[in-house]
């Protein structure tokens, strides 16, 4: 209202710059200022223990990863409405403040610092993709807020020193191949592919995990035939996978986020070349639209690493996946969305343990132990890095399953990649 | 040998597609000054209605062009006649505002109706090849580029051969001076406009069987097409169709020889360097307000 007048007159001009007037203006709008400034933490004081715990949220809702971040949303949410539907957070409703940071680095630094500062949120949880957590973490650090996050698993998100940062997956991008290696290890001698092609997507998530599997595998005697590197923009693969035609690997290893997963797989159908075995990393996650998108047919017997499963018999999530299907038509969730509810469900592990959201108290309790979610078991190490390791999936029969670790496979045993059809 | 015989040609028929989606870019802005940043968008909205019907009813994605083609027009003139023409006049600045204003609501649209996921449309020839002499060539990039040619030929002729196009030309090359000489520009701007957006709907026919989408798709499509037009020439179809030809032999030559990694920056590359010594681009044609600016 202040402003509002002060604008109004020194748009009519009714207004000299006298000293005074000068003086009076500054001072009404400092008053302004001030008022706007105490508000939020005046009502806070003031307010008893029904006052609910604001978890403050940045998501990419629009742009480059609407989809996961979408997805993402959906998770928090399932969480937020379960948990006060039990009886709430420490005896408080939880409420979400989610906001769009656009898949924007900058935006999602000033939303989370929006967030801390200005909103005065309890909590927070993280963003999607290492490319937006790799900022968003520094400023919940430097906040002194706990941060865990959905996605992230970039090698580089942990060498920072941050002991507020956890990553709530199984294991980081490089240990991300580690199960696949030991099946393949676990293959008698000659059943083990003796060559390997290994494309990968210039991706913070993708390349790691290739590389790493690389080493791995050499290291099992199992030579490399061809390498590339292509850029997240990358439509068309016809060239690539002639290149790997001509060099017949037994196996394709590929850094897949999506669309180069399909678009591979296509290319490669059109010169008619089909490896013995066929990895990618998250492609085949992607369900329905995977199926869909290289003929439900051909997907027999892809391999992928996962975080989670639909069908694992882990606590709370029949539950989950229940809620999800009554909401959204019965689909089934995305790896996103139980990714993001088990971050959720990581903090409030941390929350009810030390009976208060005091942030210290909360990462020094998740260093030192062991929280159950919808993904399983997770613990990590001094740098937030989680200590288990992914689920080995693999398409049988049309439907995308998982094969190791034993405690958690849905099927007996992995079946052979069938030709294109 | 093979391998370079094999680059070119998959290079060629990824440019006539390419050259096809930016046709109706560099029309529009040619005409009546307007970078259409929702070119992309539209493209992208087409791609899903084609997936939508062709999964509901079969009929061949790239076939649904025909119908799909004259909606494409009609909803480019609504959109002139209704939100275009109120900004006829100002600055390609303003235009790259209003239409990126539309981008997202198409994408806004898309990401409640259609949902916010990948589709693709696989007719029973996606992942099929004709052989030729041990060159392979998909065949739904086959159909694709031959749509593009046919789609582009036409339009050629369209340009070149009736009055019509005549009136798009000459308003093209100088408003005024058409005006003077009788061609009522609001008409032609709004024609050019339509014809512009009509190219869409071919053009997302074939997106939807090439390549997997969703509504944000539409940032990565406009992004390259304008890099295709600026190398052409903002406002020149040779210029479009040299330009989308070589993106797509830059992609496939650089993936072949050097790494698919380097076929972006090879692109733009290309183009810092015909901007340094033709700033107009390949075909552009300098403006006085160009030289004196």
């Amino acid at each position: 209202m202040v402003k509002h007048h002060i604008r109004t007159n020194l748009a009519r001009g009714g207004w000299s710059a006298t000293p005074v007037r000068v003086l009076a203006t500054s001072a009404a709008l400092l008053l302004a200022v001030s008022a706007c400034g105490t508000a939020p933490s005046e009502k806070k004081a003031a307010a008893g223990s029904d006052e609910p715990i604001v978890v403050g949220i940045s998501l990419p809702l629009t742009g480059d990863f609407s989809q996961p971040g979408g997805e993402a949303q959906k998770g928090y949410e399932i969480w937020k409405d379960q948990v006060n539907a039990n009886g709430g957070l420490l005896g408080r409703p939880v409420e979400l403040k989610i906001t769009d940071d656009a898949s924007n680095q900058d935006t999602v630094v000033t939303d989370y610092t929006k967030l801390i500062t200005q909103d005065k949120v309890d909590l927070l949880l993280g963003t999607f993709s290492t490319l937006l957590n790799f900022p968003a973490s520094a400023v919940a650090e430097k906040n002194g807020m706990l941060y865990v996050e959905p996605a992230g698993g970039a090698p580089k998100m942990f060498d920072r020193g941050f002991t507020k940062l956890f990553f709530a997956q199984q294991a980081t991008a490089s240990h991300q191949p580690d199960v696949f290696v030991k099946y393949i290890e676990s293959l008698p001698e000659n059943e083990r592919p003796k060559t390997a092609a290994y494309p990968t997507q210039d991706d913070p998530f993708t390349t790691p995990v290739i590389e790493s599997m690389q080493k791995q595998l050499e290291a099992l005697g199992v030579k490399t035939v061809y390498t590339t590197t292509y850029p997240a923009d990358a439509t068309n693969f016809q060239t690539i996978a002639s290149a790997i035609a001509d060099k017949k690997p037994d196996l394709i290893a590929q850094g897949a986020v999506f669309e180069d997963g399909v678009g591979l797989i296509r290319s490669l159908q059109q010169l008619n070349y089909s490896p013995k075995m066929l990895f990618q990393t998250s492609a085949p996650s992607n369900a329905s639209q995977y199926s869909e998108g290289i003929g439900v047919k051909n997907t027999e017997g892809v391999f992928y690493t996962v975080s989670w499963n639909e069908k694992a018999t882990t606590p709370g999530n029949e539950e989950f996946v229940a809620e999800y299907a009554k909401r959204y038509d019965g689909g089934i969730p995305a790896e996103d969305a139980a990714d993001a509810y088990a971050a959720a469900q990581v903090v409030q592990a941390a929350a009810e343990a030390v009976k208060s959201l005091d942030q210290d108290k909360m990462a020094e309790w998740l260093h030192a132990n062991e929280v159950e979610t919808i993904l399983g078991p997770l613990a990590w190490d001094e740098t937030g890095a989680p200590t288990s390791d992914f689920l080995l999936g693999q398409w049988q029969n049309g439907t995308p399953e998982i094969v190791a670790p034993e405690a958690a496979a849905t099927v007996d045993s992995a079946v052979a990649k069938t030709p294109w059809e | 040998m093979t391998q370079l015989v094999q680059a070119l040609v998959l290079g060629l028929l990824i440019g006539g597609v390419y050259a096809l989606m930016a046709s109706g870019l560099t029309l529009i802005f040619g005409v009546m000054n307007i970078i259409n940043v929702a070119h992309g968008a539209l493209l992208i909205l087409v791609a899903f209605i084609t997936w939508k019907i062709w999964s509901l009813s079969g009929i061949d994605p790239i076939l649904l062009s025909v119908v799909m083609t004259p909606l494409m027009f009609g909803f480019g003139w609504l959109l002139y006649k209704g939100v275009l023409s109120r900004i006829s006049g100002s600055s390609p600045g303003m235009s790259v505002l209003l239409t990126f204003g539309i981008a997202i609501t198409i994408e806004g649209v898309l990401n409640v109706t259609a949902g916010n996921r990948f589709r693709s449309a696989t007719p029973s020839y996606f992942s099929q090849s004709f052989r030729v002499l041990g060159i392979s060539l998909p065949k739904a990039q086959v159909f694709g580029c031959l749509a593009a040619v046919l789609v582009l030929g036409l339009l050629f002729v369209v340009l070149s051969k009736t009055w019509t196009g005549r009136a798009i030309r000459a308003t093209a090359q100088n408003a005024s001076g058409a005006a003077l000489v009788g061609i009522q520009s609001a008409g032609v701007a709004a024609l050019a406009f339509a014809i512009g957006t009509a190219t869409t709907g071919v053009g997302g026919s074939i997106l939807s069987v090439l390549y997997p989408f969703f509504p944000a798709s539409h940032y990565d499509w406009i992004s390259r097409l304008l890099g295709i037009i600026v190398l052409g020439g903002m406002g020149s179809l040779a210029g479009a169709l040299v330009g989308a030809l070589i993106l797509g032999l830059a992609e496939t030559l650089t993936a072949t020889y050097v790494s698919l990694q380097w076929s972006t920056l090879i692109f733009y590359a290309v183009i810092m360097l015909v901007l340094l010594f033709r700033p107009q681009g390949l075909f552009g044609s300098r403006l006085r307000q160009d030289v004196m600016a």
